[in-house]
């Protein structure tokens, strides 16, 4: 699998502002962001296997160039209801890290918006009140323009485990 | 540097491996000739080495064991248990410094000054105990003989030209020598033929060559001349004054050395090497040749190879069996002359290269059975019990990345049979059981699996004790009813230890858990079987390849799986319709009652449509069970990879294949499919 790293080195002085590179995607009307380096590729979605008895958010799996790879539905993840895929439904390839090993999953999404650069040291913590998430699986907020875009620790997001991100209204 | 610095440790590896199992035979049997040989020859090849690298700790540190077991070999010195247990100390210690050399940690260099005193202690005791002769340090205790040669040309000799003291000087490289010239006797000058030879020789030679190698070079005179050659099985009469006054008594004279006398003389003289001459090995000596021959089978069937180039064998392997399975459906769906013909030869040979670049990854138990013999060994010792460790079917080949990962939990089960199977020696004489206990190991294959049991002659495992405990830990209801073989596996439970002491070997409950989640990881199984009083066994199910498999394509609802061909009996076409109101689940195929699955019940499809379905009857080992699909597409070969941690509950499906058309199908466990069967079956009963 081919490493796609967005390369472009900035010669503004690196001590003080630590530009990382992002890609934002759209899940049904919010956007999330992840880091660029832990993007391995994206590609169109091929037809998927679902593994019977499985958890809804495991779609299936699917021939990635010969390998089998495991494919999460990201939008069932976060608490929206699954849908038919559209001409802008693809899957983000992703290295996850879990129990110290590192996996590819496919992260199926909705769409996907583009990279963008940002500083690492604007990056707003994520609100605690009014938030929709847990609060760990959020790494923090971007304000790109007039969205806000929120930054996703992969590892926990797309963990093996069947684990709740939204948040029960009650709590 | 690198590179070579790995190759290094490797081949000391190897080398102390062999050094160790040929150590803990003559711990059975100190009279072994070839493993003697196997240690002398162990440690040679690593003193070797290690000099080669300039690893002069490791080379010195040798040197004098070495020395050691050359007496030991050449008969000079008998093993004792003191040589043995310091050998084995100086073992494990080389086993640390060959990833340290230069000996950086203080502790290993106070090993290796307190291991290295005691083996010249050992040396030193050794000689200083052999009587040693002056003549003995003159001749060199190897294979030297001394030869009697009586050479006399018949008096035609020199008419086509020969010379004998040629031949002499030929004789006298060959070693050291003494000869003695004589001349025939001449009444009367008058009768004296000057081109006639009318001397002769009695020569003496020590010479490591044989009598066929001194016969040789008289090898063209042997029609003009008499020779005779006989060995005197005497050492050091070369040397010897008296001897030598005596041979050159007769020079110059006519007489020669009558052999009778000569023998009696040596007698008198010399130093009766006969035992040592038995000693030294003997060019025509079975161990000898056994030993040239062990070697030689080692070299002509071994090759050693890095592990990552078989792994991207195997992975090659597998693509070339993917795309061939790509050509095969091309051609079908191709009508192309010819090609059809091309596709059948390349899945032939893909298939049998799969086999035999499969085979390279399997190796055999073996090897993981002789640490344990060390390690049973050690522990016995230390917690004072003897014990018989026996295995059976160490040939059974496993692939070798199973094999890395056995090794712990079975050390972990073994100790577990030490310290808390076999009773002590007083309690086992109590129960008239024999002293020495019995621990065993037993691998053999069936079908698709290897099994491996453990089984001891010990207490056995009390299952009332396990059962209350289980209670107590709240994993069990009080009134729950449950088969010896499910209680015992409560044992497998995290923390669960019915230890009543804990030791410094085993008893925290934190083992046995993780073995079985080891061994559960590997796509295997374990479960107990245990007697009050006669013993335990533990067997270990394993997968005997990870990846090919031959199948059988078949459908489900659109979704394709893949069946493995071995573990299936028979295939039947049957009625949808008597499947549909089934009550107890049995159908009667070939006369037999056989209980069914139907795939798209288990797995939640849709009912269907369709008025005939498959059944394939598969058999676990225990019983038979026919899977219900709704139709079997094709034989297939399938490359299989791994779910994956997401599918980890999904135990059932063992792993998915890449089909010709690049669609995923997976490969079913058809004994967890029967298993999930029986749960739901008594799911819905209850």
């Amino acid at each position: 699998m081919q490493t796609n790293k967005n390369t472009q080195t900035s010669k503004t002085d690196r001590s003080a502002e630590k530009i990382k590179s992002f890609l934002s995607f759209k899940l049904d009307t919010e956007l999330f962001a992840i880091p660029v380096m832990d993007v391995i590729e994206i590609v169109e979605v091929p037809p998927i296997t679902k593994i019977p008895q499985s958890p809804e958010f495991l779609k299936g799996v699917i021939n990635l160039r010969g390998a089998v790879l495991p494919i999460i539905d990201a939008r069932v993840k976060f608490g929206f209801p699954s849908t038919e895929p559209t001409v802008n439904t693809c899957i983000i390839v992703l290295e996850v890290e879990i129990n110290e090993e590192a996996i590819y999953v496919g992260a199926l999404v909705d769409a996907v918006l583009g990279v963008f650069e940002m500083d690492e040291n604007a990056i707003s913590p994520s609100p605690t009140i009014g938030a929709k998430y847990k609060a760990n699986f959020i790494k923090g907020m971007i304000k790109n323009d007039d969205n806000f875009i929120m930054l996703l620790d992969i590892d926990k997001v797309f963990s093996a485990l069947e684990v709740d991100i939204v948040l029960e209204v009650s709590e | 540097m690198d590179g070579m610095r790995q190759i290094y440790i490797e081949e000391a590896n190897e080398l102390l491996d062999s050094l160790e199992t040929a150590l803990l035979a003559l711990e059975e049997n100190a009279n072994d000739k070839s493993n003697i040989e196997q240690v002398f020859r162990a440690m040679h090849t690593l003193k070797g080495n290690s000099s080669m690298f300039g690893l002069t700790h490791i080379s010195d540190f040798l040197h004098n064991l070495e020395s050691i077991y050359d007496k030991v070999r050449i008969g000079e010195l008998a093993l004792s248990k003191e040589l043995l247990d310091c050998t084995l100390a100086a073992l494990d210690h080389l086993k640390i410094i060959v990833y340290s050399p230069d000996l950086e940690d203080p502790i290993n260099k106070e090993r290796h000054q307190q291991l290295s005193n005691e083996i010249q202690q050992l040396l030193d005791f050794e000689t200083n105990n052999v009587p040693v002769k002056e003549d003995l340090l003159a001749t060199k205790i190897t294979a030297s003989k001394t030869y009697h040669i009586y050479f006399e040309p018949y008096p035609n000799f020199f008419d086509d030209g020969s010379n004998p003291l040629l031949l002499l000087a030929e004789i006298a490289g060959m070693g050291k020598t003494v000869v003695v010239p004589h001349f025939k006797t001449i009444d009367f000058i008058e009768e004296f033929v000057p081109t006639e030879c009318i001397s002769f020789w009695d020569i003496y030679l020590e010479t490591t060559h044989d009598e066929q190698s001194i016969f040789d070079v008289f090898v063209f005179v042997h029609d003009s001349a008499f020779i005779n050659i006989t060995e005197i099985p005497y050492q050091g009469l070369l040397n010897n004054p008296s001897f030598l006054e005596k041979v050159h008594a007769t020079a110059s004279t006519a007489a020669k050395m009558d052999i009778q006398e000569l023998l009696s003389l040596s007698e008198s003289l010399g130093i009766n090497d006969k035992t040592l001459v038995e000693k030294s090995p003997k060019p025509n000596d079975n161990t000898v040749n056994g030993r040239i021959e062990k070697n030689k089978e080692k070299v002509a069937s071994s090759v050693r190879i890095s592990s990552d180039k078989l792994d991207e064998l195997m992975n090659l392997v597998s693509e070339l069996i993917t795309t061939q399975a790509s050509l095969s459906l091309f051609s079908e769906n191709n009508k192309i002359a010819g090609l059809e013909t091309i596709s059948e030869n390349i899945e032939k040979l893909s298939r049998r290269l799969r086999d035999v670049s499969f085979g390279m990854t399997l190796v055999p138990i073996n090897n993981m059975f002789a640490r344990f013999q060390r390690m049973i060994r050690d522990t016995a010792a230390a917690i004072g019990k003897e014990i018989n460790f026996s295995t059976m079917g160490g040939e059974t080949a496993l692939d070798k990345a199973i094999i890395e990962k056995l090794v712990d939990p079975f050390m972990h089960l073994i100790r577990n049979s030490l310290d808390h199977g076999i009773e002590t020696k007083e309690e086992r004489i109590r129960l008239g059981k024999p002293e020495v206990g019995d621990i065993s190991i037993k691998a053999y294959y069936s079908g698709v699996f290897v099994y491996i049991q453990i089984a001891d002659d010990g207490k056995g495992i009390d299952v009332e004790a396990v059962r209350n405990k289980a209670i107590e830990k709240g994993l069990l209801g009080e009134g729950q009813n449950l088969s010896d073989k499910e209680i015992f596996n409560f044992i497998f439970h995290p923390g669960f230890s019915t230890a009543k002491v804990v030791t410094d070997v085993s008893g925290r409950g934190v083992g046995m858990d993780v073995a079985k989640r080891n061994i559960v990881d590997l796509g295997g199984d374990i479960s107990i079987d245990s007697t009050t009083n006669i013993g335990t066994t533990i067997t270990i199910k394993l997968p005997l390849t990870l990846s090919i498999i031959d199948g059988l394509l078949v459908n489900v609802d659109n979704i394709k799986y893949v069946v493995p061909l071995s573990a299936i009996v028979k295939c039947y076409e049957v009625e949808n319709k008597l499947m549909k109101n089934n009550f107890n689940r049995l159908l009667i195929l070939d006369g037999e009652q056989i209980p069914f699955v139907n795939l798209r019940e288990e797995f939640d499809y849709e009912l269907s449509c369709n008025l005939l379905s498959q059944i394939i009857v598969v058999y676990d080992g225990k019983h038979k069970v026919g899977i219900s699909v709704d139709a079997i597409v094709d034989e297939y070969q399938a490359v299989i990879k791994p779910l994956g941690k997401y599918y980890k509950n999904q135990d059932f499906v063992s792993g998915a294949t890449i089909l010709g058309d690049g669609t995923v199908a997976l490969v079913l466990d058809t004994n967890k499919v029967i298993d999930l069967h029986i749960k739901n079956t008594m799911k819905y009963a209850n």
